[in-house]
């Protein structure tokens, strides 16, 4: 029999090198490719003048360039906007559609449609919705005497603007994750709490934060991975603008490719991005196992 | 947990709020795409009036939008097929073998689908430039399957872990080759998670954007970056960009409606069990 195993794994082997040799191709190449450009000065507009070594300039340049650091923290404060909500949001409507009541596994459905819209789309809706002097969010919020507001033409609002779009789209997503994981909790430690005559909001704090902290880990990881390649929404609603007020990484990187065809500078940026990248996957994979192991038990 | 009557009202009552905040976006698209010109943004909102199918008259006659539909139907279906061969060769591999390496190698292939889009994008540009696959479906069936493979492997992988490798064996012994044993015996058993791995890197691949709108001109663009060009040209035309978007998220919508019970495993990567 072992001398089948020994077989059946180098059979499975041959399995995997397709996949395997298939991503090294198309994903390790290209990530080479712009390490190489990083290093280089061209100009794809220009395509026949030769791409110059230039030694660490590009890098020099965006790490002492103030477009660049404003880049980064716009990502992170955009980051920090969308995944607070989307948290306290989520969480919250996670409780109530766990409730055991008529009609709570229509709300559910209905309200995991929003992630399974293309980016474009709901970029295209919300610029519907802003549009500004005709869009119907002021005329909404102008019937409880709020607003108008200049959603996407103002520096203050336009990062807003674009972290309420975020926010509709993937709020579901930690609302889904955490009705998942509400739900495979074993009944127990509520019973205990709730005999024991502790109020509602201290079984929460007590009893199911805790229980739930590994998934919401998890969850916000890829909220975060996601938050930080953020491109489609921005470049419907604002393209970076007004100014620089939404001009993230990617929007970044976009700029410097591709409206002033600095493509080493670009991928300069790119490595920095894939660093960063790096880093939170690596806290995500740990935070998986994690979560695995406690919904293992 | 809900006892009284009033905690039902309110919990009622605060999901009603949600789900009207919630929705009214995609009801916007959907009758917006009936509307006619005139009563786009008419103040209050018109809820009643004669729904027109002039703008999606529009939409298939003034571009050819049948064309860019069927596009975005061979890049998808293209790298569904492609990305389903070869990812559930792979998570077979990575459920069957037991080594202690072949973990690593599992979570560098789910990595590959996090990096960010737009650093490889100049790359991507200039290798298909150089091979002339630029405007191609070909070029983006590849670049979607480099995200597709990965959600793949992981998927499958949890379904094959789950068939028992002593029905396997048992095959063996009965003279089936490795490979005639996971064809006839092993993949059968897990045919709903290959529908729910193709129906989702369909979906990712129809919805994409960045890559389409880079690397395909005229004669390959997809419906996505199609539906953002009518913004793009001199007048917005929101009747047909209402009318394209509901053609754009037929397929999600459908998608959620039929399997949400598997929306939990694809999107956390099986960090939560649904």
């Amino acid at each position: 029999m072992s001398h089948t195993a020994g077989r059946n794994q180098r059979i499975a082997l041959i399995f995997l090198l397709p996949a395997v040799l298939i991503l090294f191709v198309t994903t390790i190449y290209p990530m080479v490719y712009a390490l190489w450009l990083s290093f280089r000065n061209y100009d794809l507009s220009k395509p026949f003048i030769p791409r110059i070594f230039v030694g660490l300039a590009n890098y020099l340049e965006i790490l002492t360039s103030q477009a660049f650091f404003h880049a980064l923290l716009t990502t992170f404060k955009l980051m920090a906007m969308t995944l607070s909500v989307q948290l306290v949001l989520g969480v919250g409507i996670a409780l109530l559609v766990t409730q055991k009541l008529p009609g709570m596994a229509v709300a559910r459905t209905l309200l995991l449609i929003p992630m399974m819209i293309s980016p474009v789309v709901v970029g295209l809706v919300w610029l519907f919705l802003y549009f500004p002097e005709l869009g119907y969010l002021n005329y909404f919020i102008g019937l409880v005497g709020l607003g108008p507001v200049p959603w996407i033409t103002s520096t203050r609002w336009a990062l807003t603007a674009i972290a309420i779009a975020d926010i509709w789209q993937w709020t579901p997503f930690i609302m889904m994750g955490t009705a998942a994981a509400l739900q495979s909790l074993s009944p127990e430690p509520y019973e205990a709490a709730r005999i024991d005559g502790n109020s509602r909001w201290d079984v929460f704090r007590y009893v199911t934060l805790p229980q739930l902290k590994p998934v919401l880990i998890s969850l916000l990881f890829l909220r975060a991975i996601d938050a930080f390649k953020i491109y489609d929404i921005i470049y419907v609603l604002t393209k970076g603008g007004p100014g620089d007020a939404t001009e993230v990484m990617s929007l970044y990187i976009y700029r410097q490719s591709f409206t002033f065809w600095r493509m080493g500078v670009g991928a300069a940026a790119s490595f920095v991005s894939l660093i960063i990248i790096t880093v939170l996957i690596t806290f995500f994979f740990k935070s998986m196992q994690r979560s695995q192991v406690t919904q293992a038990r | 947990m809900t006892s009284s009557v009033r905690e039902k009202l309110l919990v009622y009552l605060l999901l009603s709020v949600v789900l009207i905040i919630f929705m009214t976006p995609i009801y916007l698209i959907l009758v917006s795409s009936l509307k006619p010109a005139a009563l786009m943004f008419s103040k209050p909102p018109a809820f009643i009036f004669t729904p027109t199918l002039d703008n999606y008259y529009d939409l298939f006659t003034m571009r050819p939008f049948h064309l860019q539909i069927l596009n975005s139907l061979i890049v998808a279906l293209g790298s569904t097929a492609f990305s389903l061969t070869v990812g559930t060769l792979a998570a077979y591999a990575i459920s069957r073998i037991k080594s202690r390496w072949i973990n690593d190698v599992a979570f560098w292939i789910l990595s590959m689908r996090m990096f960010p889009p737009i650093a490889v994008v100049v790359p991507y540009y200039i290798i298909f430039q150089s091979l002339g696959l630029l405007d191609t479906p070909l070029a983006l069936i590849i670049v979607y399957s480099t995200f597709n493979i990965p959600l793949t492997v992981w998927l499958m992988k949890g379904f094959f872990d789950e068939v028992p490798e002593a029905l396997e064996e048992a095959a063996q012994v009965d003279g089936h080759g490795v490979f005639a044993t996971f064809l006839y015996v092993t993949l059968p058993l897990t045919a709903p998670g290959l529908a729910v791995s193709a129906v989702f890197c369909f979906i990712f691949s129809w919805n994409e954007f960045l890559f389409a709108l880079m690397l395909t001109g005229s004669k390959a663009q997809t419906v996505t970056v199609a539906v953002m060009s009518f913004w793009s040209s001199d007048a917005v035309q929101w009747g047909r960009i209402m009318a394209g978007s509901l053609v754009v998220l037929v397929p999600g919508v459908i998608f959620v409606l039929t399997c949400q019970r598997w929306l939990v495993k694809g999107l956390t990567m099986g960090s939560v069990k649904g």
